[in-house]
């Protein structure tokens, strides 16, 4: 039985087309149209959309003092959800990679949070952090009741509040991810360690940081582009206040481009953010690699 | 005989089916996107049911777009002309006034004058929702805010509704003293709540002609009268008037506690009746009454009023002379208002006559009561927010959160107010002065 054998790129090109032909349509293609509309005065409704060349990102960049806060806002929750979805995801799958009793229980306990919707977290939340809640109850029982607060309605704590909850959604995702960099490490090298007396903290420092420095880079990539993306669990809570303390950029490109109608300003938001995570990533990742 | 039996049948199936297929062509079919939760606004399936059994021709189809004014789907949809043939939205200027530049929605004044709403609809309601002397949308339900009470907690320390401003005073002192830590459920933390607060204190301080007189005219949101109000705001949180985190408490939180006999008082709208009167019935509701927010000295007490959410005709619906029907229908037929009112809706226009004909919630019913007391002067925003552009709402929403925590002046937050609105006046995304001209060829 004969086989019609084509040449090597007719295969490639036939496998590739229907993904390439899709990329190009849902992804290309509408982040070409947010370029060009970031140069508009579009309301987003009209069918007139008036050039105004760089005048949205002039007036973001040098006129706009809320973006600058909704940006420094999400570099700080950036910070604080690479500390907890990183260094603690990190330590967490170290700790539940060992044969322990109960592991599968734990590792459930993780994910969990993760297969939830953010609007559904965002609600828990809000509710626990209520005065009443159940995170001051519990202080109050504790005796810790001088510690207790109006979490979401103060303007210094609201943000690392809120941004607590959303790393307690994404991290069961690291966790798994880390885990599974760990089982991959040869256990030749923490069996050669252990003979030389190191310690767990030896262990894991100078044996399992290293051998997942790749799954690092990409769960801090991946926190750094979900930082940066959040908005749900903020609008579902705060809307971005007490008086913007918890003013996002992804909650004040929503206000600006929907609410107000100015999706030429919103975005010019959205092209802003896209090149501040490519380039942040970019950076990152030659970084690593030099490192490597 | 057995063939022309068959032949007969034959022959009356063939006609059977003929005629049920000319039937399914000229069936007309209206999607509405009505705003409420599913299940909650069952009202519109009944009246959507009962209209189709008068008219078994259209068929009418209802999407529930939840509460906000704006659903991010909406405006895409009747872009691309696939989206609704009737929608609820918002009425005020920014996105209402944005669609119908855009005309992406039908004028409505003929049917304004064909099914007589100008006999109906208050020119106060067609102000906001007319523009350039045409109607753009039907006001689907009025709305009051008031100050509710516990009439428990009242008669537990023997409080009177008080008259004048000092004996409200008196009042939250004796409710403090008597151990209530939120003598005033505010629900800060989502925003909104707080603009009631602003609406009807800005309307007290200004007047009805006040207001319009800056949504209309050259008047200016930082002259005196709005900063004294807002001072006023001010000075009640201070005092703790609304407890002491009144920036971390939202509002569902506080109508629970309300409802629960925690809150002693709560500065909220009309609209919570509907869903409270479905979890605690007439005889929950009889423990709660209303009173609207006393005078200080020299003012009149001003009842509040807007409309909910304005109904539009979308420019693509095919069938519109249909769903001004059905718009009529739903909103001005007396049977239809009727049930609209036992439901918990208000409808636009009077409603008094209707009012001897339905049973409904008690509190609803002291609601109008104390509205219609003082209707003779004349009536101010329930919600400013909903008729104010949208960059002055979200500057006025992180203001009055500003003052409670004491980071804004009174001057500064009306400043504020006033630049932004500087700004939308000077792009035209302010409302246009409304009313309606009849057009000529119409009697």
């Amino acid at each position: 039985m004969k086989y019609l054998r084509f040449p090597e790129w007719v295969n490639v090109l036939f496998f590739l087309t229907p993904a390439v032909v899709l990329y190009i349509i849902f992804v290309i293609y509408p982040t070409l149209g947010l370029f060009q509309i970031s140069f508009t005065s579009w309301d987003g409704i009209s069918p007139i959309k008036l050039w105004v060349g760089f005048a949205n990102y002039k007036e973001l960049l040098f006129s706009d003092e809320i973006f600058w806060q909704a940006f420094k806002n999400t570099v700080f929750w950036a910070v604080i959800s690479l500390f907890l979805n990183v260094f603690i995801g990190l330590v967490m799958a170290f700790l539940i990679a060992e044969p322990i009793k109960g592991k599968l229980y734990f590792q459930l306990a993780y994910f969990l949070p993760t297969v939830q919707a953010g609007v559904v977290t965002a609600i828990i939340w809000r509710w626990m952090y209520q005065p009443d809640g159940v995170i001051n109850s519990f202080l109050r029982a504790v005796g810790l009741g001088i510690f207790t607060q109006g979490w979401l309605g103060s303007f210094n704590l609201a943000l690392p509040a809120l941004a607590i909850a959303g790393s307690w959604m994404s991290i069961g995702v690291n966790i798994v991810i880390f885990l599974g960099g760990i089982q991959n490490i040869d256990p030749a090298l923490y069996d050669s360690a252990k003979v030389d007396g190191a310690n767990r903290i030896q262990l894991f420092r100078h044996i399992t940081i290293p051998s997942l420095r790749p799954t690092i880079t990409t769960v801090t990539i991946l926190t750094i582009i979900g930082s940066f993306k959040t908005f749900d669990i903020v609008w579902a809570t705060t809307q971005g206040g007490p008086i913007r303390a918890t003013e996002l950029l992804a909650t004040y490109m929503y206000k600006r481009g929907m609410l107000e109608v100015q999706y030429g300003l919103g975005c010019a938001m959205a092209v802003f953010l896209i090149l501040v995570v490519t380039i942040f990533s970019t950076l990152y990742s030659f970084q690593q690699k030099k490192e490597v | 005989m057995k063939r022309w039996l068959v032949i007969i049948t034959v022959i009356s199936m063939m006609l059977l089916i003929s005629v049920s297929l000319a039937f399914g062509e000229a069936k007309i079919s209206l999607d509405f996107w009505a705003q409420g939760e599913p299940g909650a606004v069952s009202i519109y399936n009944t009246l959507a049911d009962q209209y189709m059994r008068l008219h078994p021709n259209v068929s009418i189809s209802i999407t529930y777009m939840g509460s906000e004014l704006f659903p991010p789907g909406l405006i895409p949809a009747l872009k691309a002309g696939k989206g609704p043939d009737i929608f609820g939205a918002g009425t005020g200027p920014g996105q209402p006034a944005a669609i119908i530049e855009a005309k992406l929605v039908a004028d409505l004044t003929p049917y304004y004058f064909k099914y007589h709403w100008d006999k109906i609809i208050p020119p106060t309601i067609v102000n906001y929702t007319s523009s350039d002397g045409k109607l753009w949308a039907v006001g689907d339900s009025v709305e009051h805010t008031g100050m509710m009470y516990n009439k428990e907690i009242f008669a537990k320390l023997g409080l009177k509704i008080p008259n004048s401003y000092d004996e409200f005073i008196k009042v939250v002192d004796k409710v403090k003293t008597a151990g209530y830590k939120i003598p005033i459920g505010l629900g800060g933390m989502d925003k909104w709540p707080i603009s009631h607060w602003q609406s009807m204190l800005f309307g007290y301080f200004a007047g009805p002609k006040g207001i319009d007189n800056v949504m209309f005219g050259e008047g200016r949101w930082d002259q005196p009268e709005f900063i004294e109000a807002s001072r006023l705001f001010q000075k009640m949180a201070n005092e703790g008037y609304f407890g002491p985190n009144p920036l971390s408490v939202g509002y569902t939180e506080v109508m629970d506690d309300f409802w629960a006999g925690k809150i002693p008082m709560t500065f909220t709208g009309t609209f919570v009746i509907n869903d409270a009167f479905t979890k605690l019935g007439d005889e929950g509701l009889r423990k709660f009454g209303v009173f609207l927010f006393p005078p200080l000295k020299g003012q009149k007490i001003y009842p509040t009023e807007d409309i909910g959410a304005g109904w539009y005709i979308s420019k693509s619906c095919k069938n519109p002379e249909v769903a001004a029907d059905v718009i009529n229908f739903f909103l001005f037929r007396h049977e239809s208002r009727k049930q609209l009112l036992n439901s918990g809706l208000v409808p636009v226009g009077p409603i008094r006559d209707l009012l001897k004909e339905v049973k409904i919630p008690s509190l609803l019913a002291e609601f109008f009561e104390v509205v219609d007391r003082y209707r003779h002067n004349g009536t101010i925003h329930a919600y400013l927010d909903t008729v104010e552009p949208d960059n002055v709402t979200q500057v006025t929403y992180d203001g009055l959160q500003a003052l409670i925590a004491g980071k804004m002046t009174p001057e500064q937050f009306v400043g504020e107010i006033q630049k932004e609105w500087e700004k939308a006046k000077a792009e035209g995304k302010i409302l246009k002065p409304g009313g309606v001209i009849k057009p000529s060829g119409i009697k």
